[in-house]
């Protein structure tokens, strides 16, 4: 937590303070099963089942797992077998069993995947570099920025809670020349990077984090997930920003392809256990209430579960996605076009 | 173990050592001047009717003399008589006979140095008598003296620290001024200065209290039986009240610490009018410039700021209409600054960080007392009282790869909440006849709570987003009535009654509550009492917190919604002791206490949103706490001290915590003995010792782990630690001592300090780690060692 290291170790040395000291506690300590899935609409579900394990226990593997255990999935109260695949609105209960361990259950509902609204996409060239150099049909890097701003219709009437999830993707320069469009053995050297997201720049990210969080210093970095508490059944527009976006090409053979970039922006549905799951992760490894646990300055902070165990999350989602192109803008402030 | 009884074995019989003298040496010199020198050497206060004394002058030749031996010396052959009542000695004048009783009126005269004079009317202390003679138990006055002659962390006497020797007191987290009673939270505590209550009580995170030693005269403090005058907290009450100017002369004193320096200075103003101010300063930002400047010399990436100081300004002003009027007029200000951050400069980019944190509280108040008759007096008090905290968070990042100078994105977060509360009040006291005192007031407050208003400012280049949130404002009324009647029942018994009612209104719903109190004594010789005690306690507030440490994060909230004011019943039976000499002294308490409507923290309540109602991450339920506490004191002669031992069980139930089942509160401290000593070497040297030692305090032991879900979010460990009951683990026995050493000079005084003495450093938490080969191992989490200190007190 970033205030908490600056101002620490100045208290801790005008305390002259601080050491550990390795124990091992006399405490009852014993297993329960834990349950771990990820329900995905459209796809089977595949379960994980396990067991806890006294955190100092050193197994070689670390394979906790628990070969014995039967799994049972009931779907709307309804037993279903290994065939069932999970569907938007369903009720899905899995229950698992173990002769030692005993048995663990817990319920989600799959979400409706919300489809993505309209889309305002916006690029802005930062900066850019040519040459012309003999032998090379391209030299060039484009360093540039984007905005987004993507709509989320609400379904009304229901509790919803999102994650937003991006990927990208470029042309292959390795192996054979792909699809025959280049040399093999003269390759082009080329690179794409989504440069960096800013996490600021939309206020939803931000909505989980309270105000001891925030003067703690801690941020919505890494965090995307929200829910629809501030829009419920409304229209909302997430601004996302992408800053030092950065093309580079180094092609003796120049082909059109190379310019092929993309991005992909996910919008998920999901389950009140994912976006729990999520919000603890962001409090335990990013805001002040990990560290306080840690340091005994703060009451403990145990792990979120929704299995009957308190092992174990069973969380579910729908995605769907909208892809951003940047061939065009590329060739535009590339070539001028 | 074996170390612990060792020490305790040596306090022991150190305890046990020869009486100590009082030297003094006066011919025909003012009485009140050789009553400060007592002063300085005993720690009693001198008690008697206005200008009883100006006219006494004394001879005394006595060189380590008890106490008594010097007080039969130097008013033989005046009209003077004296009495010895617990730390007051009580004087009366045969030719003033009929003046008003003392208890009506009473001119104290400060115990702990700076040779003044005082005066207090009506409400001063209350527990002048000793405890064999009055009906209340777990009754403690301090002055200035006891608080500076208790060891403390890094030299910075403190009230608060002293306290947490007396029995049934847990300190909380170790080296921080915390105060858990009976099984009590921390916010169930009222802190007065000066009858006015203070919300924020804590500088540097609780590392010292907000009361400057230097301007305390006295101390009152009440756990058990508690008078009527006072409500709205469950566990305890803690009245501070500054010193009066002197009427003498200019005096004062100037100490200079390692971590901070203090100055006080009081005199006349003209003959009816005095002033005292006392200012305390923390160094920590002169301190701390050389090891920033280390810090940053050794990475040239991240240069770290760091700025801190706490300050405390005190000041009041009083007035002596006549002999029957008098008024004042003070003020305190206590004030903490941390600005921290960094500026981090890696290849192509730039990040200003910044931390500014303000915090503080301002207290302002004016009061009237009248004799309206030789039976009645009055005080009339208008008080404001305020805590504010302003928290800023400001980052900046530039990204130099962009070739733009420029700042590219800044994100600024501002946070404050506060509380104000205006005060009016009349209390009364009223001495029918000479066995009993009615006291008896009516009190109005104004209360405004504003626990969070946050705005966010979030700029991307022209781009720019503001937003403000959880605007949270309250005004609550709340009205207050009481009556207590303190009656002495012929010669055995003693008696006092009374109740407080009172109600509060907040969002359109009025809150009631009867606090009725009664405690009564029975003494059957002069030597000891035996004593039983009803007190119910009403509190309408209250701090939520999501630390252990005082934060100014910290957010006072009134009880809304759903939610009911808190209540405790406490029942106390227990009995008073005292040696004919009054040299020692033991007093034995057993009490129960049960609370409703308590308010704590949900499980996960970090899972509700920022933006929903604070009253959503709460829930109601209840809690007990029952145990016993003895205390032994030997109270005059050359080595002084005491020995306390606590006996404690406290819980909690919550439907909404820890799955409604019932967990041992965090500092149920099962055992707990404490030991303070001070040894009169010499006239200029005195020695100070303090040992506390305790079952360890709960903790949340999470043993159990289990594998990371796979959900597509990064975590930074591959374990989740199962929930497991709270405060499951007892942490290892708490043992500590503190050492003191004063020494006089024609000047003032060194103060030499010892935290830790035999480095015993506390296991405070357990935290999952890993050790050097890697493998996860339970770590205890170790503060505090040998810590010594020094300063020096110059007095003028």
């Amino acid at each position: 937590m970033d205030i908490l290291n600056k101002i620490l170790p100045f208290a801790l040395v005008l305390l002259l303070t601080g050491c550990y000291e390795d124990f091992t506690p006399d405490t009852d300590s014993r297993p329960v099963l834990c349950l771990n899935a990820l329900v995905k609409a459209g796809e089977p579900i595949t379960c994980e089942v396990s067991r806890t394990h006294l955190y100092s226990s050193v197994d070689e593997c670390g394979d906790y797992s628990v070969a014995d255990a039967t799994v049972s999935i009931y779907v709307n109260g309804e037993l279903k077998d290994d065939s069932y695949i999970a569907s938007s609105g369903d009720r899905v209960r899995i229950v698992a069993e173990s002769p030692m361990y005993g048995s663990a259950e817990a319920e989600v509902t799959v979400p409706e995947a919300v489809p993505v609204g309209d889309v305002k996409v916006d690029m802005e060239p930062v900066s850019l570099w040519k040459d012309d150099v003999p032998g090379y049909d391209m030299l060039a890097s484009l360093s540039f920025n984007l905005k987004v701003e993507m709509e989320v219709d609400d379904p009304p009437l229901v509790e919803n809670f999102y994650r937003l999830f991006f990927y990208y993707s470029y042309p292959s320069t390795e192996g054979e020349g792909d699809d025959g469009i280049w040399d093999a053995s003269r390759p082009p050297l080329m690179n794409f990077n989504i440069g960096t997201f800013q996490y600021d720049a939309e206020p939803i990210f931000s909505e989980h984090i309270g105000v001891f969080e925030s003067v703690m210093g801690g941020d919505a970095y890494g965090f995307t997930c929200f829910s629809d508490r501030q829009f419920e059944g409304r229209t909302y527009p997430l601004h996302l920003q992408f800053t030092g976006i950065s093309y580079s090409v180094n092609s003796e053979l120049f082909d059109e392809a190379l310019m092929d970039c993309d991005m992909t922006v996910e919008l998920i549905s999901i389950s009140r256990s994912y976006y729990n799951w999520a919000n603890y992760l962001w409090h335990k490894d990013n805001g002040p209430l990990g560290d306080l646990s840690d340091s005994g300055l703060g009451e403990a902070l145990c792990g979120y579960s929704n299995v009957s165990t308190g092992a174990g999350v069973v969380a579910a989602m729908a995605a769907s996605s909208y892809k951003i192109s940047f061939a065009d803008f590329l060739k535009k402030e590339i070539f001028g076009e | 173990m074996k170390h612990t009884l060792f020490v305790i074995m040596i306090l022991c019989a150190v305890l046990t050592a020869s009486a100590r003298g009082i030297t003094v040496d006066a011919d025909n010199r003012a009485a009140e001047e050789v009553f400060r020198e007592i002063m300085e050497q005993t720690g009693k206060n001198f008690v008697y009717q206005a200008d009883a004394m100006c006219d006494v002058k004394v001879t005394v030749h006595a060189r380590k003399r008890s106490l008594k031996r010097v007080l039969s010396d130097m008013f033989s052959g005046t009209d003077v008589r004296y009495k010895i009542r617990g730390n007051d000695i009580v004087l009366s004048r045969r030719r003033l006979r009929k003046s008003p009783p003392p208890a009506a009126v009473r001119y104290y005269m400060d115990a702990e140095g700076p040779r003044e004079l005082e005066e207090v009317v009506v409400v001063a202390s209350r527990l002048g008598a000793s405890a064999v003679e009055t009906a209340e138990i777990g009754a403690k006055r301090l002055s200035a003296v006891d608080v500076r002659r208790t060891p403390s962390l890094l030299g910075e006497s403190d009230v608060i620290k002293t306290l947490q020797f007396e029995p049934g007191i847990s300190g909380g987290t170790d080296g921080l001024a915390g105060m858990y009673v009976h099984g009590g939270n921390s916010d169930e505590n009222l802190y007065m200065l000066d009858n006015v209550p203070l919300y924020q009580v804590n500088h540097f995170a609780g590392l010292f209290s907000a009361f400057n030693t230097e301007i305390i005269r006295n101390v009152d403090f009440f756990k058990s039986s508690v008078p009527a005058k006072y409500d709205g907290r469950l566990s305890s009450f803690m009245d501070v009240r500054t010193k009066n100017g002197s009427d003498t002369g200019h005096h004062g004193s100037g100490r200079l610490g390692l971590t901070s320096g203090a100055f006080n200075i009081g005199g006349p103003i003209g003959s009816r009018t005095t002033y005292a101010v006392a200012l305390r300063r923390s160094w920590y930002d002169v301190l701390s410039v050389p090891m920033v400047a280390l810090v940053n010399a050794s990475n040239d990436e991240e240069k770290t700021r760091f700025h801190y100081y706490f300050m405390d300004l005190n000041a009041k002003v009083t007035h002596r209409f006549s002999r029957r009027t008098a008024g004042f007029v003070s003020a305190y200000f206590g004030d903490d600054m941390l600005r921290t951050g960094s500026k981090d400069l890696f290849v192509g980019y730039y990040d200003d960080d910044r931390y500014d944190m303000h915090w503080g509280n301002l207290v302002v108040q004016a009061g009237m007392n009248y004799i309206l008759s030789p039976s009645v007096s009055a005080e009339f008090t208008a008080a404001y009282t305020r805590y504010f905290s302003k928290m800023k968070h400001e980052e900046s990042i530039r990204e130099l790869s962009s070739g733009n100078d420029e700042v590219d994105s800044s994100t600024s977060v501002d946070t404050r909440n506060n509380i104000n509360d205006w005060i009016f009040r009349a209390d009364f006291d009223w001495n029918p006849r000479g066995d009993m005192q009615v006291r008896f007031g009516a009190g109005y407050t104004r209360h405004s709570f504003l626990p969070s208003r946050t705005s966010r400012r979030y700029t991307f280049g022209k781009d720019e987003r503001y937003s403000r949130d959880s605007t949270w404002a309250y005004g609550a009324n709340e009205f207050n009535l009481y009556i207590e009647d303190d009656w002495t029942i012929g010669r055995h018994w003693r008696l006092n009654g009374g109740v407080h009612a009172s109600l509060f209104n907040i969002d359109g719903r009025t809150h009631g509550g009867i606090s009725p109190r009664l405690s009564a004594s029975y003494r059957p010789s002069r030597r000891w009492a035996v004593k039983a005690a009803f007190c119910r306690t009403v509190q309408y507030v209250h701090q939520l917190s999501q630390s252990y440490l005082s934060l100014p994060t910290d957010q006072w909230v009134p009880v809304t919604g759903d939610f009911k004011p808190q209540t405790a019943d406490k029942v106390s039976i227990g009995a008073d002791w005292q040696s004919a000499d009054d040299r020692f002294s033991a007093s034995a308490e057993a009490f129960y206490k049960k609370m409703c409507n308590l308010v704590d923290y949900r499980d996960d309540y970090y899972l509700q949103p920022p933006t929903a109602m604070w009253n959503s991450r709460l829930t109601a339920g209840s809690g007990s706490a029952r145990g016993m506490d003895f205390k032994f004191g030997k109270n005059t002669g050359k080595l002084t001290g005491h020995i306390a031992y606590s006996l404690l069980w406290a819980d909690r139930t919550f439907a909404e915590k820890n799955g409604g089942k019932t967990f041992p509160a965090r500092f149920d401290n099962r055992h707990t003995i404490n030991v303070l000593l001070n040894w009169q070497v010499s006239d200029k040297v005195q020695l100070g010792a303090a040992w506390t030692g305790h079952s360890g305090n709960r903790f949340t032991l999470m043993t159990q782990v289990w594998d990371v879900p796979n959900t597509g979010m990064s975590s930074f460990d591959d374990y989740v630690p199962l929930r497991t009951n709270l405060n499951n683990y007892r942490l290892p026995f708490y043992h500590r001592l503190d050492l003191s050493c004063t020494m006089h000079n024609s000047r003032g005084y060194w103060t030499f300090g010892l935290y830790n003495a035999y480095c015993h450093i506390n296991t405070v938490a357990i935290r999952l780690s890993y050790n050097d080969l890697g493998q996860p191992v339970f770590q205890k989490v170790k503060l505090l060692p040998v810590i010594p200190s020094i300063s020096y007190t110059w007095i003028f």
